[in-house]
């Protein structure tokens, strides 16, 4: 398991990686409900969204024992996005879009089948 | 006749956010990257953490001077008196938090600052989850240049003759400051010193005081100029 470990990975972290934008990405950066306002909106004083704490154990679950994302990567390029792509997002919606982005550039999720995922999710969530 | 029960305020709705967040964690179980069980336990060890663990020490070292030496010389040791083992914070393991806490003592003429320049690394089992402005580049790559000015954007005037160490935080290493107590401080019980000693002065942006007990909300600056993996 190698959560904030920084031995890991395979990409130098010196090398600033160039990112284009995700059609996916853009549309939830784009219209999606950013929890400040959602929680000035309703009147709740939470600072985080809930699904901050399950966004945070999916990076520590990515970066543990098999690695499919080294942590010090995923922060450089969360670094990188944050700063550029998702710079008008605030956190830490912007730390979920680059964690995904991340992913997707690495293959370890289509944008496809991310945006169909969604879609389910989206249904079941608001079933009544 | 019976009180009107008032619920607490709540967020209806579903954002885009939320569902990106269940999507993607959903797909990452199904692909194998991680199982549900991993996710859960680290979701566990993340919902327990909190920065009481390191306020309870500094309390305890503020009273006991035998406390203190042990605070100064093993931290690792110090932490499990006040319920923190750091080989098995989470009972199950998180290697990111296998490393050894140095506890940095202020004094009338030395003043820490904390930082991670090459990540956000942070003592979380003792401190809980670092701000977000502990994450920015901002901080990170100005803190180490430009210590007195930025702490001074903190509201944290550090006076000429005291000397600023920046300690930068590393795979094995994480630090936390220990702050002078306060004056007006000098009857008060463990329980009451704790409460005053805030994550912001454990990283070393801001002073214990009798009548502060939160941290103020940080504005979040973009990098100028950011160097990549500086």
């Amino acid at each position: 398991m190698g959560g904030q470990e920084k031995n890991a990975g395979t990409v130098p972290v010196n090398q600033e990686p160039e990112f284009s934008s995700v059609s996916l990405l853009e549309k939830v950066r784009k219209q999606g409900k950013v929890w400040e306002d959602l929680a000035q909106k309703y009147g709740v004083d939470n600072p985080d969204p809930p699904w901050k704490i399950n966004l945070d154990s999916t990076c520590e679950a990515l970066s543990a024992e098999q690695c499919a994302l080294p942590v010090l990567e995923r922060r450089n390029e969360e670094d990188v996005l944050s700063e550029s792509l998702y710079q008008d997002v605030p956190y830490p919606e912007r730390q979920l879009l680059a964690l995904t982005h991340s992913m997707i550039e690495r293959g370890l999720i289509d944008e496809d089948e991310l945006a169909l995922r969604m879609k389910f999710v989206s249904k079941r969530l608001n079933s009544t | 006749m019976a009180e009107k029960h008032k619920p607490a305020p709540m967020v209806d709705e579903v954002s885009d956010f939320e569902v990106l967040e269940v999507a993607v964690r959903e797909l990452a179980i199904e692909k194998g990257l991680f199982s549900a069980e991993d996710h859960r336990r680290f979701a566990e060890f993340a919902h327990s953490i909190g920065p009481l663990p390191a306020a309870r020490l500094v309390a305890k070292s503020w009273l006991d001077p035998e406390f203190k030496k042990l605070a100064l010389e093993d931290g690792f040791t110090a932490s499990k008196e006040v319920g923190i083992d750091w080989l098995n914070p989470t009972g199950f393991g998180t290697p990111s938090d296998y490393c050894d806490l140095r506890v940095l003592e202020n004094t009338p003429s030395v003043h820490h600052v904390v930082v991670c320049t090459l990540c956000s690394c942070y003592p979380r089992p003792i401190l809980g989850h670092s701000p977000e402005w502990y994450r920015t580049p901002n901080y990170r790559r100005r803190l180490v240049r430009w210590p007195r000015q930025v702490l001074s954007e903190f509201g944290l005037q550090i006076p000429a003759d005291v000397e600023v160490r920046v300690e930068d935080s590393n795979q094995k290493c994480r630090f936390m400051v220990m702050p002078m107590r306060p004056e007006g401080t000098e009857d008060w019980s463990e329980d009451q010193l704790a409460e005053i000693v805030t994550r912001d002065c454990m990283l070393g942006v801001a002073l214990p005081h009798p009548e502060r007990k939160a941290d103020d909300k940080r504005p979040v600056h973009k990098a100028a100029n950011p160097v990549h993996g500086h």
